[in-house]
């Protein structure tokens, strides 16, 4: 299986420092985001790909203090179910993350 | 898709002749849409403590949390380049568009990011079309050497 990491090194050249998330992956998801969405800047992805690591860990240290006050060391994805709840700017996350409930973890508010 | 084989075939028949099963091919479509597991995971783990751990689970909401993060974006920035009616979504607009969305933070890091990376990207495509240039000084110039290489041949 591809090696989605290194390729992405590869590509960067390690100019603009090493991508850790694969540019074409990025413009296809960006490309199926709406119709109207015909072209892309080549430099778009990359400044995506940046933008997506910033939100990822963002995302994780909210999280992660969920994880904390449940007083255990294992993220769950009620974790992040509930730093998405409390966080204004991931409002959009709201309806993804509230669509599959899981009976045996409940939520921690 | 049609059954083209015949009224009396069963679906495990048609299978056989299928060259990824429908199971196969909703698979594939739907790691199309999302950030590879492994990435993403991995940038989760960096922002940690090392004793951390983060369940499979986690990881995979997070990988549509991404995906749903760059659709936003990309919406927004869509938007923008549609009401000043230009075609490309560039590096500018994603900026703006985090901006716009409430991701300051990231806009202001991202713009010091795309400096850099067209100062270097700059560079390089300088670099390449004074090569380029070189080669190809004016409209003979190609000519003029592959007559060169021709004579040099029949030599």
């Amino acid at each position: 299986m591809r090696q989605p990491g290194a390729y992405s090194n590869l590509l960067s050249g390690g100019k603009t420092g090493p991508h850790s998330l694969p540019l074409a992956r990025i413009k296809k998801i960006m490309k199926k985001s709406g119709e109207d969405v015909k072209m892309i800047s080549g430099e778009a992805p990359i400044v995506f790909s940046k933008a997506c690591e910033l939100f990822i860990e963002e995302l994780t240290k909210r999280a992660w203090a969920m994880t904390l006050q449940r007083k255990t060391r294992t993220m769950h994805k009620e974790d992040v179910a509930a730093a998405v709840m409390e966080t204004d700017i991931f409002d959009f996350l709201v309806g993804l993350v509230s669509h599959t409930p899981n009976p045996s973890a409940p939520l921690e508010s | 898709m049609v059954d083209s084989i015949g009224p009396n075939q069963s679906n495990k028949h048609r299978s056989n002749y299928a060259v990824i099963s429908g199971e196969e091919e909703g698979a594939a479509k739907e790691q199309e849409r999302l950030l590879p597991i492994a990435n993403v995971g991995r940038i989760m783990k960096q922002i940690l403590p090392p004793n951390a751990k983060i369940s499979k689970e986690a990881k995979e909401t997070m990988q549509e949390c991404v995906s749903e993060f760059i659709s936003f974006v990309t919406g927004e920035a869509s938007d923008k380049c549609h009401r000043e009616k230009r075609k490309t979504v560039n590096g500018d607009d994603i900026c703006w568009a985090l901006g716009s969305l409430g991701f300051d933070d990231y806009s202001d890091s991202l713009k010091r990011y795309l400096i850099r990376y067209r100062e270097t990207e700059g560079e390089r495509l300088a670099n390449q079309n004074k090569a380029a240039a070189a080669e190809t000084e004016t409209a003979s110039s190609p000519l003029h050497f592959s007559f060169d290489l021709m004579d040099k041949r029949r030599i």
